[in-house]
């Protein structure tokens, strides 16, 4: 009987398996695999050879290929960082107000900041690059109308990566709001009337019920967030091409750069599998302070 | 089976049999460049042309932005469904035909090219003995500035000199107005390095000897120092220097807006220029690159771009496409004895290379803005196009724009980039 149970579980389950097997785990250690072959993408794979950790050694090296690798690493990490650590109180923010059920057109705002969302990242990246432009860019415009001098943005190292962040945030708030939003639904009205009775004010609610009661919902913002962070492509393609002086290079954009670009596959599969190790730190360090929460 | 069966069955086959046949004999081809839509339809138009005489082969042009060029060729040229065609710059020739993305050209196209070309332009489309490529267009460097600015400035000439640059760049610089000097770029590695690279050969140095950077040069150390020397006095403003993935961007909108005095670039921007001015582009003038203390003449670098059929197309789109390019710069195929790539290049300003076309555009080579570029082609100085080339490249730029924006200085910028171009073209050169 459980011979027979087993069986059949397993035929059910080896079409995702399969699936599963061939399209994500065969890539992610082809990858691995080739990250430690000396290998041009434009051969076939039988032109590889084995260079043990040699593209790991060059990617963490003092040469400008580990420079530019640690440089776009190091961007990634910020542009990610910025990225989550603006858009989860911002679409808290934006939830708990569209959320309201007194306040007049909350739905039209929902849909409004949705609708950022919608709009194809390509065309995002073309409006802003137009808004950034330093000398007729509405931006700079407003802020000689208010006396301040017209700022380098997307022209700065000091503010390129900064600015494309922004872009990111515009785009992405709306699906977050949306997430918080749900969130907050789960949350039992009356958890909130007996918080009233007892006398807590609404800072006071926030923090001990909304709060603690979103934080699964925020987990699983942060996390998506965070990959959505990590594959940042097209404003760095289209408008700043990494740079100035590799401010804005990212290591999406790098590893195109060396992987195909210069045909490099080796090396760019190296940085591939470093994106993903590191990518896979950083969300169980995120599942792992989340579940400690939860204990405590 | 009755004879009426038989007939029928063999209607059926041949009307099955009928679009194959035309299938068959019918070729598609498809050209990828890095041209605005406005020179893509004067190709679309010669193509057209060519089909009048060649109803059986279908030309179909696709453009991609230029940052986006090197990475669609090398994605996609190694299907036989990539792009038949496709334009090149000469620097990345010899890995493409490395791996083997590029077909040498048939020995009739070879031996046109080689008779018909500069030998030159004909070494930089081959590798070794075997010519990849049909050349097309040549760009060399010269000073372009603004008169306008130049006269409000008090300044009558323009400079010869690398100590006259900084003077002029110098007067001609009004922070109160947002107006620089000088105007260097970012955030694009040719139109970085080409210019750096001009003034490099006009103190008589170079970027590669022998295969061998040599960068280390006390020529180079006087090239990465004037750069130094022009941002540090304010001349030239790296905020008002960066470019787009099409080669456009706040590098092009302040030269055209009269917001940078001088640019070093290239003959083909005549087009971006033309287009971003209207009538103040008489403003513009050309002058040879500014010479340093130990050159002896101007030098602008040159380099060259290329027409190469991809290797992996079936046999027929490959006849079909060297046909093509083989009609395309012919003399047969333009106007007044010029080749139609000759009449789409002079549209944009881009010098041709055949001998037959320069001489056919001999009246428009002559005006104001081109004839500068034209005047210092014979002593221009090739691109270096060695494995490794376009890293290099990018990575000179990364070194130029650190001390652009003031991360190294001079000598820190020399060091790293003699440094970063050693261990590229070695490990590129194994």
């Amino acid at each position: 009987m459980i011979k027979n149970y087993r069986a059949s579980a397993g035929i059910m389950l080896a079409p995702a398996v399969t699936l599963i097997g061939v399209f994500i785990l065969l890539p992610m250690l082809l990858t691995i695999w080739l990250s430690f072959q000396d290998w041009s993408t434009q051969t076939p794979f039988s032109n590889a050879s084995f260079i043990g950790f040699d593209n790991f050694r060059e990617v963490f090296g003092p040469t400008s290929v580990g420079r530019h690798f640690k440089r776009a690493l190091l961007n990634t990490a910020i542009y990610t960082a910025l990225s989550v650590m603006l858009i989860l109180p911002l679409s808290v923010a934006f939830g708990l107000m569209v959320y309201q059920r007194d306040v007049a057109g909350g739905t039209a705002l929902r849909a409004v900041l949705f609708s950022t969302y919608m709009v194809p990242m390509i065309a995002v990246t073309l409006v802003w690059s137009k808004l950034y432009s330093p000398s007729e860019g509405p931006l700079n415009q407003m802020l000689g109308l208010a006396g301040i001098g017209p700022q380098p943005w997307l022209s700065s190292p000091r503010s390129a990566l900064i600015s494309i962040v922004v872009l990111n945030v515009w785009q992405q708030i709306g699906y977050f709001t949306v997430l918080a939003v749900a969130g907050l639904t789960q949350i039992p009205g009356s958890l909130y009337e007996a918080a009233t009775l007892d006398g807590a004010n609404r800072r006071e609610q926030f923090r001990f019920i909304t709060l603690p009661l979103l934080r699964r919902t925020l987990l699983f913002s942060a996390v998506i967030a965070i990959i959505n962070a990590v594959q940042v492509f097209e404003p760095v393609a289209l408008i700043t091409q990494g740079g100035p002086v590799g401010s804005t290079n990212v290591l999406t954009y790098h590893i195109r750069r060396v992987g195909i670009e210069r045909a490099q596959g080796g090396l760019g599969s190296a940085m591939a599998v470093m994106l993903m190790l590191a990518l896979i730190v950083v969300v169980c360090a995120l599942f792992a302070f989340a579940n400690r929460k939860d204990d405590e | 089976m009755s004879l009426a069966w038989i007939s029928k069955l063999a209607l059926a086959a041949g009307l099955l049999a009928s679009p194959t046949i035309g299938w068959a004999q019918s070729v598609n081809i498809s050209y990828l460049t890095h041209w605005s839509p406005e020179t893509v339809a004067l190709l679309d138009s010669a193509a057209k042309d060519y089909a009048k005489s060649n109803p059986d082969v279908t030309v179909t042009v696709r453009a991609v932005p230029f940052g986006d060029l090197l990475t669609t060729l090398r994605s996609q040229g190694g299907s036989s469904d990539g792009p038949t065609i496709g334009g090149i710059y000469d620097l990345w020739l010899p890995e493409l035909a490395r791996d083997k993305l590029v077909a040498p050209a048939p020995d009739a196209v070879a031996g046109e090219v080689k008779s018909a070309w500069p030998a030159g332009v004909v070494s930089a489309a081959s590798v070794g003995a075997t010519l990849y490529g049909i050349p097309n267009e040549i760009d060399v460097y010269a000073l372009n500035y603004n008169k306008e600015l130049f006269k409000h400035a008090g300044i009558t000439a323009a400079p010869k000199t690398w100590s006259e640059l900084k003077d002029a760049a110098q007067k001609l610089t009004r922070k109160d107005a947002g107006q620089q000097g000088f105007g260097m770029i970012n955030s694009w590695a040719a139109g970085v390095v080409h210019p750096f690279a001009s003034l490099l050969a006009s103190n008589g140095g170079e970027l590669v000897k022998d295969g061998k950077p040599v960068l280390d040069s006390p020529q180079a150390g006087e090239t990465f120092q004037l750069y130094e020397d022009l941002i540090k006095s304010g001349a030239s403003d790296p905020a008002m220097a960066t470019a787009d993935a099409n080669t456009t961007g706040p590098f092009l909108d302040n030269f055209v807006s009269g917001k940078t005095g001088m640019i070093i670039m290239a003959n083909w921007w005549e087009s971006a220029l033309k287009s971003g001015m209207g009538d103040k582009f008489s403003n513009i003038a050309t002058a040879p690159i500014p010479v340093g203390p130990n050159g002896d003449k101007p030098h602008s670098i040159s380099y060259s771009w290329m027409t190469v059929v991809n290797a992996n197309a079936g046999e027929a789109e490959q006849k079909a496409a060297w046909d093509f390019l083989a009609w395309l710069n012919s003399p047969k195929s333009g106007e007044n004895g010029a080749s139609a790539m000759s009449d789409i290049l002079m549209s944009m300003g881009i010098l041709p290379t055949r001998t037959s076309d320069i001489e056919a555009h001999k009246d428009k080579l002559g005006s104001e803005f081109l004839s500068g570029y034209v005047s210092v082609l014979a002593d221009a100085k090739p691109f270096p196009v060695v494995p490794g080339g376009q890293e290099f490249s990018e990575s000179l730029q990364q070194t130029l724009e650190a001390l652009q924006y003031g991360q190294l200085s001079a000598k820190d910028a020399q060091a790293n980039a003699q440094a970063d171009a050693v261990s590229i073209l070695e490990r590129a050169a194994k």
